[in-house]
Parts: C-alpha cells; sequence; structure tokens
C-alpha cells in the first residue's frame, strides 16, 4: 500500500514537472496592441519608388503602428484612375500583407503612371500618403483575344444594324479599361433585338482554333465590360463556336455551340470571368443540348461571336468592352 | 492463472436493467403546462406584447419488449400538441428514443442506439457549471423538466446515439478484476460535399487490484472519417487519460489518494502544428464515518492548450436567443440570457457535445466556465461532504483557488476564487414528524481579477448567487412550496472572440451590473411519488444589465407523470 502512494506521488510528480514555461506566452493578440492609444510608430514608407510590373517586379508598403487597428490602404493611378485597395488589421505593416504585384481592385487597370498612396485607419482620423511610379504596368498570362489596342483586326468581322444613332467603332481615349482603346457598341433599332456583332475568327491569329488548353475546367473566358449609367438594357451574348470535327468550319447542325449571356445591368466597368465548363448550351436563352460531341472543347474553339442585343422597346442601348483574354488555370487578375 | 471468471452486468456508465420477466413493457412519461407571462418594463416599449399565454400537453410513450431473458429493445414515440391546437394543427410526432440492449453470450452486456455515456471528467461528461444554485422546491421541478427535455441524467452521461458494450474478467489473485468499457458514437452525417462523417469513440478499461487499488485507463477521440467529405481535412481530438484510486480504510476512516491525468491532441489535418497540452488533477481524500464527513484537498492543472470535446461541451448554448421576450423596448434589443431562463427554457440547452470551444457567458461561470475540464487552470480546490446518518441535515462545499496558466492578451493572469456550498435541512426529522419540511440554502460566491496597474488589462468581476428553497408538507401529499433567490454579477471581463480555429483573434470588453430577485411560492399535490400536479406564481425582477430593467411573472400549472 505504502509502495502504491509513493508510486502515484512520484508519478503526480513528475507530470507537474512536465509543465511547459508558459510566463512569457500569451493567447491571441497582446491587448497593449488592442487598447493602447492610437499613434503612428514608423511612418509609411515603400520598398521601391519605381516598379516595373511587367517584369515581376512588386513592391510593398510598411508602417508601424502602436495598436492593432483597422488599416486600409488606396493606391489610385493618376492617369488611368485605378484603384487598388489593400486592407488589413495589424500593428504591423510590412511585406507579409501589403506586397502589391500591380493588380487592380476596381477597373480600370494600372498603366504606365504615377499613383497616389494612401493609409487611413478605422476610426482614427490620421491618414499617411506617398507615391509610387509604374514603369511597366503587369503583364497578364493568357491567349489575348483583343484589346483593341492595335485598332481593328481585318480577319474580325463586324455587322451593324441601319438603326438610329449607330456607334460601333474602336475609341482611344481615357475610357478604356485597359490601355488606351476599347469597342464601343451603340445604337437603337426597335425592330431587332441585334444591335450588331463583332465576330473573332481564330483565323484572324493565324490559327485553326483558339491556342489555348483542352480542360475545360482550367480555361477561364475574362471580359471587361462597361455598363453606361443610366441604360441598363444591354445584353451582350459571347457565343464560343467549337469545330469538333476538326475540318476548320464550324456546322451548327452537328458541332457544340456554348453561348454566355450576360445582362449588363451595372455601371461602369467591371470584369466578368468565366471557367468554360460552365458556359452552357443556350437556345432562345434557355438551357439546351448542344449538337456536337456535348463536351466542353476550348481547344477547338473557332469562333467567337460577340453579339450586341437589348430589347427593341428599351430604345437606346450602349456598352463598351475591352480586354478580352482567356486565362488557364485562374480568372484573370488584372 | 488457471481460473478466470467471466463478469457482466457489472456497474459501468450506462444505466443498468434487469428483466422483469414481462415480453412487452408500455413505459414512459406524460405531462402538461399550462402557462400565462407577463412582462412589465419601465423603458418606453409600445412593440413587445405585455402578455403570452400557451403550453402544451405531451406524451412520451416507450415500447419495451424483451424477446428473449437477454434482449431488451426499447422504442418511445413522442406526441406534444400545443394547447389550442386540434385536428392536426400545432400536434408534434417525434421518435425520443430507441434502443436495443442486452447480454451476448452472458458475457457482453451492449446496448445499440441511444445511449446515455460518460466515462471521466476529462475524457467524457456532462459537466453543468452554469446552474449556480442547487435546485429545490419549485427550482426542483423546473431543473427536472430540463434535464429531461435534453436527455440529462443525474450521472452526468450526454445522450449519444451509437453503440456501446461492456465486460469484465475476474480473477483469483493479484487483481480482484478487470473492466473493459468501449463505445462509438456518431455525432454528424456528411452532407456528401464539405461536410465528414463525424464519430466519436473511446472507452476504458478499469483494473481493480484490491480494494485498495484501482487503475483505469481512457481514452476518448472525436474523429472525420476521410472520403465522406470532397475535403481532405479531416478533424481529430483525442484524449487518453489515466485514473487512480489508492486507499487505506479502517472502521473510523478512509484516506487515499484519487485523481486522473492525461495528454489531449486536437486539431486538422493541415494543420502542421497539432494543439497539445496534458492535465494534472490529483486529491487527497478523507472520509471520517463516525462524523459523516468526507472532505478533500487537491491540485489541479489543465494546459491552456488541453481540448476535450466530449468534456468541454457545455450544456447551455449562449449563442442561442431565448425563446420567449427575446427582444423589448422600442430599440427592440434583446434580452439576455439570465438566471430565470437557465432554470425555465429547455431551448437554452444542447442536447449532444459538439467540437470547437462553446460560448461562454463570464458573468454566471468564470472560474469553471467548462467544469473540472476547463483548460488553462491551476491551483488548489477543497470540497466537504457533511450527511448525518438520520439525514436531517446534508452540506456539500467546494472551494477552487485557480489562476490560469497562460494570459490572454496579456503574459498577466487572471485569478479565480470560486465557492459554492449547498445545505439541506430536513426539519421533520429532528423532531420526529410525519409531513416533511425541508429547506434547501444554496450559495455561489465567484471573484475573478487581474490586476497590474495597467487599465486596459485590470479586471474584476465578481458573482453571487444566493438561494433559498423550502418545501412544507401542509396536509397528507400537498406541499407548499417556496422559492427566492438573489443573483449578481459586476465588474468587467474581456472576453476572448475566437475564429474557426478556436483561435483568439480579439478581445470583447464586457461589462456586468447585473442582478436579479426571484420569488416563488406555489403548492404542489403527490398522487405517487412519479405524479404529480403543481400550481406555481413565480416573480423575477432584472435590471437589464443596469440599463433597461424588466420584470417577468408567471403562473405555471404542471402535470407530470413517469409511468
Amino acid at each position: 500500500m505504502k509502495k502504491s502512494i509513493v508510486f502515484l506521488l512520484l508519478i503526480v510528480t513528475l507530470l507537474f514537472s512536465c509543465r511547459k514555461n508558459e510566463v512569457n506566452k500569451i493567447d491571441g493578440p497582446s491587448l497593449n496592441n488592442i487598447y493602447s492609444s492610437f499613434s503612428v510608430i514608423k511612418p509609411l514608407t515603400k520598398s521601391i519608388d519605381s516598379v516595373d510590373f511587367s517584369i515581376g517586379q512588386t513592391v510593398y508598403f510598411a508602417a508601424e503602428i502602436s495598436k492593432i487597428v483597422d488599416w486600409k490602404i488606396t493606391i489610385v493611378g493618376q492617369s488611368s484612375g485605378a484603384v487598388k485597395r489593400i486592407e488589413g488589421t495589424s500593428s504591423a505593416i510590412g511585406a507579409s500583407n501589403t506586397t502589391w504585384t500591380g493588380n487592380t481592385t476596381d477597373l480600370p487597370v494600372f498603366g504606365t503612371e504615377i499613383c497616389k498612396v494612401q493609409l487611413t485607419f478605422n476610426g482614427e482620423l490620421d491618414t499617411i500618403e506617398t507615391t509610387i511610379k509604374i514603369i511597366n504596368p503587369k503583364l497578364n498570362p493568357g491567349f489575348l483575344v483583343a484589346d483593341f489596342e492595335s485598332g481593328f483586326n481585318p480577319g474580325w468581322v463586324s455587322f451593324i444594324q441601319s438603326g438610329a444613332d449607330m456607334d460601333f467603332q474602336i475609341k482611344t481615349d481615357s475610357e478604356a479599361a485597359q490601355g488606351n482603346s476599347y469597342y464601343n457598341m451603340a445604337g437603337t433599332v426597335d425592330w431587332d433585338y441585334l444591335i450588331g456583332y463583332l465576330y473573332f475568327r481564330a483565323s484572324a491569329y493565324g490559327v485553326q482554333h483558339f491556342p489555348i488548353g483542352s480542360n475545360p475546367d482550367n480555361i477561364y473566358f475574362n471580359i471587361m465590360i462597361y455598363g453606361e449609367p443610366g441604360l441598363q438594357n444591354t445584353i451582350l451574348l459571347l457565343q464560343f463556336q467549337e469545330d469538333d470535327d476538326n475540318n476548320g468550319t464550324f456546322n451548327s447542325t452537328s458541332e457544340d455551340l456554348y453561348s454566355l449571356q450576360i445582362a449588363v445591368n451595372w455601371s461602369g466597368w467591371q470584369l466578368v470571368s468565366v471557367k468554360y465548363s460552365d458556359i452552357p448550351s443556350l437556345t432562345n436563352g434557355q438551357p439546351s443540348s448542344p449538337n456536337g460531341n456535348g463536351q466542353h472543347n476550348p481547344d477547338k474553339i473557332q469562333q467567337i461571336n460577340m453579339l450586341d442585343l437589348a430589347n427593341p422597346s428599351t430604345g437606346f442601348a450602349s456598352t463598351k468592352v475591352d480586354y478580352i483574354i482567356f486565362t488557364e488555370n485562374t480568372p484573370l487578375n488584372p | 492463472m488457471k481460473v478466470i471468471l467471466i463478469l457482466f452486468a457489472f456497474l459501468s456508465s450506462f444505466s443498468s436493467w434487469s428483466q422483469t420477466g414481462k415480453k412487452v413493457q408500455f413505459i414512459g412519461s406524460a405531462r402538461s403546462i399550462i402557462s400565462n407571462y407577463n412582462f412589465q418594463t419601465k423603458e418606453m416599449d409600445s412593440v413587445t406584447p405585455r402578455k403570452s399565454a400557451g403550453g402544451y400537453a405531451l406524451i412520451d410513450l416507450g415500447f419495451k419488449i424483451s424477446p428473449n431473458s437477454s434482449t431488451e429493445i426499447l422504442g418511445m414515440i413522442r406526441v406534444k400538441n400545443e394547447l389550442g391546437g386540434f385536428y392536426g394543427a400545432n400536434v408534434a410526432f417525434d421518435v425520443r428514443q430507441i434502443y436495443v440492449r442486452g447480454v451476448a453470450g452472458k458475457i457482453v452486456r451492449y446496448q445499440l442506439g441511444n445511449i446515455d455515456y460518460k466515462l471521466t471528467p476529462y475524457t467524457f461528461y456532462n459537466h453543468n457549471p452554469d446552474m449556480l444554485v442547487q435546485g429545490t422546491g419549485i427550482l426542483k421541478l423546473k431543473e427536472d423538466i430540463l434535464n429531461y427535455e435534453s436527455f440529462y441524467s443525474k450521472n452526468n452521461t450526454w445522450r449519444q446515439q451509437g453503440a456501446a458494450a461492456d465486460f469484465g474478467l475476474a480473477f483469483p489473485k493479484f487483481v480482484d478484476d478487470v473492466k473493459f468499457n468501449g463505445f462509438i458514437t456518431r455525432l454528424n452525417p456528411s452532407n456528401l460535399n464539405n461536410i465528414f462523417e463525424r464519430f466519436y469513440g473511446g472507452g476504458n478499461i478499469i483494473i481493480n487490484q484490491s480494494k485498495y487499488l484501482s487503475l483505469g485507463f481512457n481514452t476518448a477521440s472525436v474523429f472525420d472519417l476521410k472520403g465522406t467529405a470532397s475535403s481532405e481535412n479531416t478533424y481529430k481530438n483525442t484524449v487518453n487519460t489515466v485514473t487512480y484510486n489508492t486507499k487505506l480504510s479502517n472502521d473510523k476512516m478512509t484516506i487515499g489518494i484519487k485523481g486522473e491525468s492525461g495528454l489531449s491532441s486536437a486539431g486538422l489535418a493541415e494543420d502542421t502544428v497539432k494543439l497539445t497540452d496534458f492535465f494534472v488533477n490529483a486529491q487527497l481524500y478523507v472520509e471520517l464515518k463516525k462524523l459523516n464527513l468526507d472532505f478533500a484537498v487537491g491540485y489541479m492543472d489543465n494546459g491552456a492548450d488541453f481540448r476535450s470535446v466530449g468534456a468541454q461541451s457545455k450544456r447551455l448554448n449562449y449563442d442561442q436567443a431565448n425563446s420567449f421576450f427575446d427582444r423589448y423596448t422600442n430599440g427592440q434589443i434583446q434580452r439576455q440570457i439570465s438566471m430565470y431562463d437557465i432554470y425555465n427554457d429547455p431551448t437554452l440547452y444542447s442536447s449532444s457535445i459538439s467540437t470547437g470551444i462553446n460560448t461562454n457567458d463570464p458573468s454566471f461561470s468564470s472560474a469553471l466556465p467548462y467544469g473540472t475540464a476547463t483548460f488553462n487552470r491551476k491551483g488548489l480546490y477543497a470540497n466537504l461532504h457533511y450527511a448525518d446518518s438520520m439525514g436531517k441535515i446534508s452540506a456539500n462545499m467546494s472551494y477552487y483557488n485557480l489562476n490560469e496558466i497562460r494570459g490572454q492578451g496579456t503574459t498577466n493572469l487572471k485569478h479565480f476564487n470560486f465557492l459554492k456550498t449547498d445545505v439541506r435541512f430536513e426539519v421533520a426529522k429532528f423532531f420526529d414528524w410525519k409531513r416533511e419540511i425541508n429547506f434547501n440554502l444554496g450559495a455561489s460566491y465567484q471573484l475573478t481579477n487581474r490586476n497590474n496597474g495597467i487599465a486596459f488589462e485590470d479586471m474584476s468581476l465578481t458573482t453571487v448567487a444566493l438561494s433559498l428553497g423550502a418545501e412544507f408538507e401542509i396536509l397528507d401529499k400537498l406541499y407548499l412550496l417556496a422559492n427566492v433567490y438573489h443573483f449578481e454579477s459586476k465588474g468587467t471581463d474581456l472576453l476572448p472572440i475566437r475564429n474557426v480555429k478556436d483561435e483568439i483573434i480579439n478581445f470583447n470588453s464586457l461589462q456586468f451590473d447585473r442582478f436579479e430577485n426571484y420569488i416563488a411560492g406555489g403548492l404542489k399535490f403527490e398522487f405517487s411519488d412519479v405524479i404529480y400536479l403543481s400550481a406555481v406564481y413565480e416573480s423575477n425582477f432584472n435590471n437589464g444589465n443596469g440599463f433597461s430593467p424588466y420584470q417577468i411573472n408567471q403562473f405555471l400549472i404542471i402535470y407530470n407523470m413517469k409511468f
């Protein structure tokens, strides 16, 4: 009996001695960081003054605050008006939470320009500012269908109804979502949904099929679309014609046609990104069975049709498109 | 070892049973409640209805079938009808309990279906830290209803769905007997998408070496079944413990050491570092037989990262809104869960264990919010129990003097003082009166503080609950019941806000200035030990944490029977 008690006491003593030293450890964020008074300990700095995003360079911003606080860095392109926002909750601001690769939060995308950088804090009046120069904007991997920077590709096919106030053309001005140019589509057609179209043939790029991967779950179609404030009647229909039999032409009765119908019911530029395998087959706007092999084959897309539609009773319709690109593995992060 | 005696039907954690000889028995209970609430507040309130009336009648009807001498099947259905509902309206039919149990080969006792189970206080145990004072009189009636509705038993079991088995071996020498218990239950089903099938399993081996020494090896594990969801990120929480009890005994006293120690591990498959920690809880106890007095002093050290789903799940779900008068005043502020609600509202209680650290309200339970298995506590405690041989007086008292092991948001640690006591007087036994006169006094005091002179780290929270209950048998089987209690909680605290992985990401600064006063009286007529009719009037004043006081009055008729 005595031996048993001694044995158990020994076990208990051993276990007590195993306790880790917790003196300097704390659970959760420091109360000092949360509840002490707010002050900027280290002002806002940037890792480099000029950044060339086209070669993969990045920039980060750094600052140190006396307590954990909700902060926001807003970067605004002085020429493009592009906006990038980086938000966080911490007392230390640095590479781990502010590294910028040149992407955009609100379209348009950044160009070669000077950007204003502003650091603000939730519930505090302090604002800290600096600037950063973009030597070259970010390049996006993928197959670029159109950015309209080089004018009208002679391999494209366009049609414009003979309605009123028809304005289908590439425009070069400060309203572009990317670069300096975009394609404008506007007009009134009171007898038909179709206002006009623009077809992008693979042959316009010197290939039979668009040179993208074959896995429809890895291919994303991306397009920047502008919704005209006050006009929400445009319907953009994008059709993807697949040359299932590889004969270089599309037969609508025996090959797949997938359609992406977008009601442009917003104001300003917006990026629409869709996984190719999610694009349905439509007949008169309703889901239907495709007429070909029934499989999404992005590597067999032979032509992309972009149709500008509007209900004839709604009158004038207007929209813009820019930067049409296929990306692999992820949607476009412009 | 020439002879091994096979045992079965020894005492274990799921309730024992025996055959009665009847092939089919009807068992169950019936209850009807009629209530009439009256809500009052002096705040501007033209929105909240002042009165609410309702009630229900229910019957839990069970069929216990014994197809042979070693098998028992129980199926129990519940039919509940809200008062005022007829012809199918407001009528609910539920399955309340189903199980099959028996003895296989006269060796292994098993139960399949609904099982009420527990292991040890650190592995699988239904602690009750939020009811601060012992219920008696009217509070006892309400507490019994709460416990029945949530499947809580007197021996701290959790209701589970699965299977359990036990058997034992007896030995002629060296060891008296060895008992084996095992269980496996299903906590939640997969949704065939992102939620795994989650199971809970474990068991123990208890070695009774002699009447002087016993050892137990316990394990409990919550785990996800791989392949039942689209993710690979399964969750697992395993607790392994050793229990021990060694003692010396003679006619006058028993003295011994008992306790439990163990390790836990918790985390997701993708976690590179799992949350691991250990605990130690050991006590020296003395039973003075002639004085009918037991006392113990102990030490506990529950690591900051000790996690045990089965022992740290809370009964009360503080994320749940009150089911009646949940908002009041013209601003429709939410009415906080009060001590009155804790005794009155069965919908606030969980009927099963859940993973993750459950929300706690420190104004009710700050020292040990997850019972004895509360993580991040160490210190001394003492227990005292006295019950005279005639049953005239019984008293329990416990005191904890604890500290945090790891600070929350600071290296400075919180200190906890927790005293809880209740004393019951059965006055009639002093004077050999035939009719019962019982008093129950309960008190709970908690002081939690952290003082180091830094304003935003300092905190102090005091919680006091005092209760008096009385039962007078004024006529044969007719009892006059009376209860009063006072609850108050004052001070400040910083309540951790946790993310989905239970990591503290922020703190919620809380200020408490709460008090409640409760007074109730009523009559209860006992038709038998298991059938009674009671009429109660109760009034509860709540100061609304110093902002929006209110009062709830209720007239309540309860008819309850078991058969």
